[in-house]
């Protein structure tokens, strides 16, 4: 008898030893379903063409991350960004994003905006002059031989083009001063400021040649139509307003320029009527004096007051473990504040409780309407508190993050914590032009293929389209019709998804 | 004069509360962080004086320069630079408390390897991949080319020192350009699988396994750490005749190597065992595991610490696949290797849920917890003890630049984190001193300081498997060690 009871209690014991106990599966599920629910876009409801469409998705996503989960020698986004860039047109998945609507951007530079190779475009206009060094270039409009000092000698750009054995060759070496990207070179680990030196580099090479007003002119235009092909209907421009030029050497000072994106851009609506516009958040360089900074923020006043629906706000900008902390500034940007809405760069640095580092602190105590890279910010609990209860938006950019040194392998990027914690997020792509990326199609990819959880899906990237209209400058009506044009086109994506011949054979049920 | 005015002008119409806010709030933040309602006493204080403004000038050096900063980089690129930190030297003459996640096959580093293999009986084949094995005979297992008598081999080679240094390099992890050898993580851990299994026979070997064990302990305690609980898979161990024993004669060679090294060093506290075999079974096989450790448990209670699974999280089996069997050993402890990964929202990143829920006592690595809000809490809540090493993460590809390991927002929300080494010996580090260092200077606030130190060390006795008195007895023992440690402190040497 007894043996009978132990053999049956032996026999239940394997029994449920085979079977996972039912409340522990309840326990799973529901705690897996409240990070969901915690996360980004997981109060987000799907209609059925919504829910069909991220059934597509999520094949192509689940198999493109599987091939890498079990191969990861070729996993792309554990390495540097210049590794796989030129790959990420062929997955399937950026397809489905570079068609979405992303709604705006809220983070990017001026300068730094459009394609080299559209810049080099722009060096086929007549009068520009080159002075070459052994690995920087300046350039200069002008009819005469430009009196600027040069260390070699100033040559006529055509009559080099012309000159040169090979001109397609020429330009591309003209290009490589555009952009930090380099197709064929591994890409070494280079310390943050050896790769911020190079970054002004290009940046001063591309300044050189828009900052020619008929130049600047085609150069907001041409940056204007790439933002609207890749799907953003509104952009926050942070610039500095350097003064433009004329052929004649005549200077025009910071409202000339101003106007030159306030008239381009309006030309740019009359064509594309669905674009709403942009906002200018006017920038100084941090390494600056305190008195240019207050400058810098008595013409913001300025022009705030001339043309309110045009600026947005202010930011101090440049590398920003170089540069001043924000806490040198406090009295200005204290008394600012109460007029201009600031948009402060902070905490984009991985040096924890450094004075970059607690640039985080006075950027939330300042009021800033929203904090740019935010990047040290998952080490700070209780101002990551402070954010969500004062909802004020972090913009985000990964590839910018991994270009300039903070990150390597874009899984340990802060903004999976970010994603999963729900805080108010937006992608942004910085300086897409300097690294030669799309506006902001190739953030969204790695943000959603190699940041985000696998489990993540259109919720949140409709979610993070979501949040870059809401936590714009936008005043109310324009902020709805940006909306409007939104969800029109977001319909417009969800019908094309599912209705898409080459998705067939993904489809369930 | 005009700027004077200006400023003047300027600080009248700033908050005057402004700098006082800020200071509550950067307070507040290191208050609440590990480490932050410690008080020091007055010599701690001095101590603390010292130390900091060491880690100061390395890291307001390495902030101007840092292309000069070494910990952004891979481990092998700067382990040689360490010792010559002032920091470091303060923290190796530190006590540490204990080391509570460490496997036995990589804890002493490939100089003491390589004397084994000068030891008699010891049969090499020089195949693509090295093997060894002690044998009296012939071996007559496979071998892609020939077993050799290693006395023999060593013997006829032209050049020793070089033959040596070609042996040696099988016993590490270590070279000098890590980013072309381990691009990947698929490289780093096929080199680190061939190294446990070059280094398995070597150490099996019964008489080399009792003495090796014993020469652990003496690394532990050389380096300032007292007490360690050590997981094994508990290799069957061998005699020269072939004959091969049951995974409980490893255990007893255990339990006589800490006897003697207790016996020897009296001041040690001790350790206890964790059996982990590998993750990459069958349901069967774990079951066999389970039968093994409850063995253990019931013939040797003192020494049994608990269980757990092994070998790369992302290559092996997830723990969901035996939550059926381990819902039902409801008599062992977990101390579950969960979320050494960096993929978010895969099964591997799951096991943290399953650790969890299965009630883990530890949590080994939980490198992927600070991406689970909902996890962290319950951590938190349950106190479950966070097993983190840093430079096993670094060598092992989950992260390279160790200011984003995700030790710093453990850190900062004071989650109950210990520290330990993984597989010191796999890589040349030492038992725990670098580990400690690299995560307070590279990892942990530039503000963070000896209350940081000494509460991690604290922590690592908290949260281990010692009974309530042990562990009462192990505190008051590394309260006296650090007593001495802060009495005898003088900043002048170092």
């Amino acid at each position: 008898m007894l043996t009978l009871a132990y053999t049956t209690l032996a026999l239940l014991v394997t029994i449920t030893a085979r079977t996972i106990p039912d409340n522990y599966n309840q326990e799973r599920r529901a705690l897996l379903a409240e990070e969901t629910l915690t996360s980004v876009g997981g109060k987000q409801k799907l209609n059925d063409e919504e829910t069909r469409a991220n059934e597509i998705l999520m094949k192509l996503k689940t198999n493109e991350l599987n091939a890498s989960y079990f191969n990861p020698q070729h996993f792309n986004f554990s390495k540097h960004y210049f590794s796989y860039k030129k790959d990420i047109e062929k997955s399937r998945v950026y397809q489905i994003i570079r068609s979405m609507p992303k709604g705006a951007v809220l983070h990017v530079h001026s300068s730094l905006m459009l394609h080299p190779d559209i810049l080099v475009k722009l060096t086929y206009e007549e009068y520009l002059y080159a002075c070459y060094t052994h690995d920087s270039i300046k350039l200069q409009f002008s009819k005469a031989t430009p009196a600027r000092p040069c260390a070699n000698k100033w040559a006529l750009v055509s009559e080099l083009r012309n000159n040169s054995s090979d001109p397609n060759a020429f330009d591309a070496h003209l290009r490589d001063y555009f952009t930090l990207y380099r197709e064929n070179e591994d890409y070494d680990y280079v310390d943050i400021n050896t790769v911020w030196k190079r970054f002004n580099k290009v940046y001063y090479a591309i300044k050189s040649l828009i900052t020619y007003r008929p130049v600047r002119e085609k150069y907001w235009y041409e940056t204007l139509k790439q933002f609207y092909n890749d799907n953003v209907m509104y952009i926050e421009v942070r610039s500095g307003l350097p003064d433009l030029y004329e052929l004649d050497g005549t200077k025009h000072g910071k409202r000339y320029l101003v106007e030159l994106y306030k008239n381009g851009t309006d030309k740019f609506i009359e064509e594309h009527p669905d674009f709403i516009g942009i906002k200018l958040i006017l920038t100084r360089d941090r390494a600056q004096s305190i008195n240019h900074v207050l400058e810098a923020i008595n013409v913001t006043r300025q022009l705030k007051a001339e043309m309110p629906d045009l600026i947005a706000g202010f930011d101090l900008v440049g590398q920003e473990d170089l540069g001043r902390p924000l806490s040198d500034f406090i009295p200005i940007l204290s008394e600012a504040k109460e007029e201009i809405n600031l948009y402060l760069h902070a905490g984009e640095t991985a040096w924890l409780g450094t004075s970059t580092d607690e640039n985080l602190v006075d950027a939330i105590l300042l009021g800033s309407k929203r904090i740019g890279h935010g990047y040290a910010l998952t080490k700070h609990p209780s101002l990551m508190s402070a954010l969500i209860k004062k909802d004020i938006a972090l913009e985000v950019n990964v590839i910018s993050n991994v270009v300039l040194s903070l990150v390597h392998d874009v899984r340990n990027h802060p903004l999976a914590t970010y994603l999963a914690l729900g805080l108010p997020v937006v992608l942004s792509s910085d300086d897409p032009g300097a690294w030669s990326a799309e506006p902001l199609s190739h953030d969204f990819f790695v943000a959603f293929m190699g940041v985000a959880s696998k489990r993540a899906d259109l919720r949140m990237l409709k979610q993070l389209a979501i949040n870059s209209i809401v936590y714009s400058a936008l005043e109310e009506d324009r902020k709805s019709r940006l909306f409007a044009v939104f969800y029109d086109r977001w319909d417009r994506f969800i019908k094309d998804v599912i209705s898409n011949e080459s998705y067939r054979d993904l489809e369930v049920s | 004069m005009r700027y004077l005015i200006l400023i003047l002008f300027t600080y009248v119409k700033c908050d005057p509360d402004y700098f006082a806010k800020r200071n509550r709030i950067v307070e507040s933040e290191l208050r609440i962080a590990l480490g932050g309602n410690m008080s020091l006493t007055s010599k701690e204080n001095e101590v603390n004086n010292c130390l900091m403004r060491h880690k100061f000038d390395e890291l307001d050096y390495a902030f101007n320069n840092p292309d000069n900063f070494g910990l952004s980089h891979h481990f092998f690129k700067y382990k040689d630079n360490i010792p010559k930190s002032k920091v470091y030297k303060i923290i190796k003459d530190m006590p540490k408390g204990a080391i509570l996640h460490i496997h036995d096959m990589a804890i002493i580093g490939p100089d003491y390897l390589l004397n084994i293999t000068y030891m008699d009986n010891l049969y090499v084949c020089l195949g693509k991949q090295i093997s060894f094995l002690f044998s009296n005979k012939v071996p007559n297992t496979t071998c892609e080319n020939r077993w050799e008598l290693m006395s023999e081999v060593r013997r006829a080679a032209k050049n020793v020192t070089a033959f040596d240094a070609k042996i040696r390099k099988q016993f590490t992890l270590v070279v000098k350009n890590p980013d072309i050898v381990y691009p990947t993580i698929k490289e780093t851990w096929t080199a680190f699988g061939n190294f446990f299994s070059t280094v398995h026979p070597l150490l099996t070997y019964r008489p080399i396994w009792e003495k090796y064990f014993y020469d652990a302990l003496k690394a532990f305690r050389d380096d300032n750490v007292y007490y360690v609980e050590v997981r094994s898979i508990l290799p069957n161990l061998y005699e020269l005749d072939g004959t091969v024993f049951e995974k409980i004669v490893t255990a007893k060679a255990y339990k006589k190597a800490i006897h003697k090294f207790m016996r020897d060093y009296p001041d040690f506290v001790g350790a206890k065992l964790i059996f982990a075999p590998n993750r990459k079974v069958n349901r069967t096989i774990l079951s066999e595991y389970i039968q093994t450790a409850r063995q253990i448990k019931n013939s040797m209670p003192e020494l049994f610490a608990g269980f757990d699974l092994v070998g790369q999280e992302d290559a092996g089996n997830p723990l969901i696949e035996f939550v059926p069997q381990l819902c039902a050993a409801t008599n062992l402890n977990f101390f579950f290797h969960a979320g050494e990964t960096n993929w978010f929202g895969t099964m591997t990143d799951e096991n943290l849920v399953d650790a969890v829920l299965l009630g883990a006592k530890r949590i080994g690595h939980a490198y992927a917890l600070a991406k689970h809000p909902v996890l962290l809490e319950m951590v938190k809540e349950k106190q479950i003890g966070l097993e983190v090493n840093v430079v096993s993460n670094s060598v092992l590809s989950l992260v390279r630049d160790v200011r984003n390991h995700p030790l710093n927002i453990f850190l900062s929300l004071n989650l109950p984190v210990v520290l330990s080494s993984d597989d010191p010996g796999a890589w040349e580090a030492d038992p725990l001193s670098d580990d400690f260092y690299i995560s307070f200077v590279g990892v942990a606030s530039r503000l963070a300081d000896l209350r940081v130190l000494k509460t991690l060390a604290l922590n690592s006795l908290k949260y281990s498997a010692l009974d309530p008195a042990a562990k009462t007895l192990a505190i008051t023992h590394f309260h006296s060690k650090w007593n001495s440690f802060i009495e005898n402190f003088d900043c002048r040497s170092y």
